[in-house]
């Protein structure tokens, strides 16, 4: 491993030789493979963390629309010329503090100002593409995501990612979780409100940005609310609810990549599928132990 | 407890809040004293709970509330203790009474798990509040009077100045509304923290509060509890509903300060 070199391809190439005694199986033998498992088990597990204090939330329908805007922030990368990834993060981040800081100041309820942004948002993003032919192609990666066709600068990205998610939920894990389950209380305990919920709804749009590229606009809330929903099936304590949540996002990553290469199966759709299971698997113990 | 006897230990002067261009509370005057039990009656929307949230700063207001302590008790902000009027909880949320304890205290993620001060800490007011054997559970396990003294714990933990309940037993059966107001007269005999107390129900008020601030969006009166509450006052609150008033003497046994100097 050549750390002393930062070119992307060095730093990659020690993870793929560790990567290759640890999985020693055909399906990771090629490096898109490769890339695609550590795409995946890079995004998923943070977003799954972070579906825990957003499922308490009730914020599902925010990371739908921080996705779906996602689509008008590649759109506008398309049509300036820069990197529509890059677009696509600043976006999304805009949106989502756009959201976090409006929600509240109005006599609106959050779902609907969430609506509102959501939609506007995306006509932006039909109306920029309409203007250019042939932008469509473009954006299909985008929609439906692919970790088979992750770069490696795109992995390095992702890992950056994770790390800042992970500071993130160290600082920020006990008061977006306390303000999920009483404002008032939390408020009388000194959590700063406005800015615990905008941070908040920033790192959300920083991982759901980074996963769009695996799973895709389409299924990219999959990632937070399935693992979330299926920790809070079998969960008793909060740090129960995190592991099982981050545990069901690796564990489906890894079967969803290992079924799809077996299958011929999308990717990313199969992934999510692998969580849904799990879901099911939850919801059938949670019936089985009502008490448990 | 000679030294803060009569010390005003919160002072608010023309207090007014506004929301959306109603005022909400207009030019209150009340104090608070040190050790002292108050209640705040008044009929529904007479901005009970607004006060509570404007002494904890969580509302815009005009005018002044002002903490005042005796030099010996230390100096700084006052530590302020809130058992908000009842947890809209979410009864699925994985989120034991401990989680909550940590949630509210500690630096370390709590999916790290609780740091030994913390678990120490935790167990500790559980158990001074006698629901020590709850630590374990789900809050969305705990049954109304459960989470009360759950509430209470976490209130209580941090030693407060000021205690702020906000309808104390409301969701509880009358049983264990006699047994939290035991219990909280127990403890507050003990660590002499002022008690701000929300309260729709007269019963409890004449027999535990020491000083009574009526409200109905103005401050209708306020002054010891047996001199306020007059069927007067009380029309002046409820309209003409005074015979609210003669149910709520009917037995007024025990009170909060009994063998306390006052």
């Amino acid at each position: 491993m050549t750390w002393g070199s930062t070119a992307p391809e060095a730093i990659l190439s020690g993870v793929f030789a560790l990567m290759d005694r640890v999985l020693p199986f055909a399906f990771a033998e090629p490096a898109f493979m490769k890339r695609a498992l550590l795409a995946l088990l890079l995004t998923a597990p943070p977003a799954a963390a972070l579906g825990v204090p957003l499922v308490q939330h009730r914020m599902a329908f925010f990371s739908d629309a921080i996705g779906h805007s996602a689509f008008t922030g590649v759109a506008l990368g398309v049509l300036l010329g820069v990197s529509p990834t890059w677009t696509m993060v600043a976006f999304g981040i805009l949106v989502a503090a756009a959201i976090a800081s409006v929600k509240g100041r109005t006599g609106l309820s959050s779902d609907t100002v969430i609506g509102v942004f959501f939609s506007t948002a995306v006509a932006l993003g039909i109306a920029v593409i309409s203007r250019r032919k042939g932008l469509t192609r473009n954006l299909q990666a985008f929609l439906y995501g692919d970790p088979l066709a992750v770069s490696d600068a795109e992995i390095l990205w992702m890992a950056a990612i994770f790390l800042l998610v992970c500071c993130c939920l160290f600082f920020l894990y006990n008061r977006i979780l306390l303000l999920g389950i009483h404002e008032g209380f939390a408020r009388a305990k000194g959590v700063r409100a406005k800015s615990v919920e905008v941070s908040f709804a920033v790192v959300v749009a920083l991982v759901v940005t980074a996963a769009i590229r695996s799973v895709g606009i389409l299924l990219v809330t999959a990632l937070l609310v399935i693992p979330a929903a299926t920790a809070r099936n079998v969960a008793r304590s909060a740090a129960s609810a995190l592991w099982i949540s981050v545990g069901v996002a690796a564990f489906s990553g890894l079967a969803g990549i290992v079924a799809s290469w077996h299958l011929d199966t999308a990717a990313g759709a199969t992934v999510v599928l692998c969580a849904a299971a799990c879901f099911a698997v939850s919801a059938l113990v949670r019936a089985a132990f009502p008490g448990g | 407890m000679t030294s803060c006897e009569h010390l005003h230990t919160l002072e608010i002067r023309n207090l007014t809040v506004r929301r959306g261009g109603v005022e909400i509370l207009s030019g209150i005057d009340a104090d608070i004293r040190c050790g002292e039990v108050t209640a705040v009656v008044g009929p529904n929307g007479a901005g009970k709970t607004t006060l509570l949230l404007a002494i904890l700063g969580q509302v815009p207001y005009t005018g002044e509330i002002r903490f005042c302590r005796a030099a010996e008790h230390g100096e700084g902000a006052p530590r302020i203790g809130y058992v908000p009027q009842r947890l809209d909880l979410d009864p699925g949320a994985p989120v034991t009474v401990g989680d909550f304890f940590a949630l509210s205290s500690q630096r370390r993620p709590v999916f790290l798990g609780a740091s030994r001060g913390t678990r120490e800490a935790t167990r500790a007011s559980l158990e001074r509040a006698g629901v020590g054997h709850l630590a374990a559970t789900p809050l969305g396990r705990l049954s109304g009077g459960e989470l009360q003294r759950v509430l209470f714990a976490l209130a209580l933990r941090d030693s407060p100045d000021i205690l702020l309940l906000d309808e104390p037993v409301s969701g509880v059966d009358v049983a264990g509304e006699e047994r939290f107001c035991e219990f909280l007269s127990k403890v507050q005999r003990d660590s002499r923290f002022s008690l701000l107390l929300v309260s729709h129900d007269l019963s409890v008020v004449t027999r535990h509060a020491d000083r009574v601030i009526c409200l109905n969006r103005r401050l209708v009166c306020s002054g010891a509890t047996t001199e306020v509450l007059t069927p007067e006052n009380l029309a002046a609150m409820y309209g003409a509903d005074a015979h609210l008033f003669r149910h709520a003497r009917a037995d007024g046994h025990g009170h909060l300060h009994d063998g306390e100097a006052r």
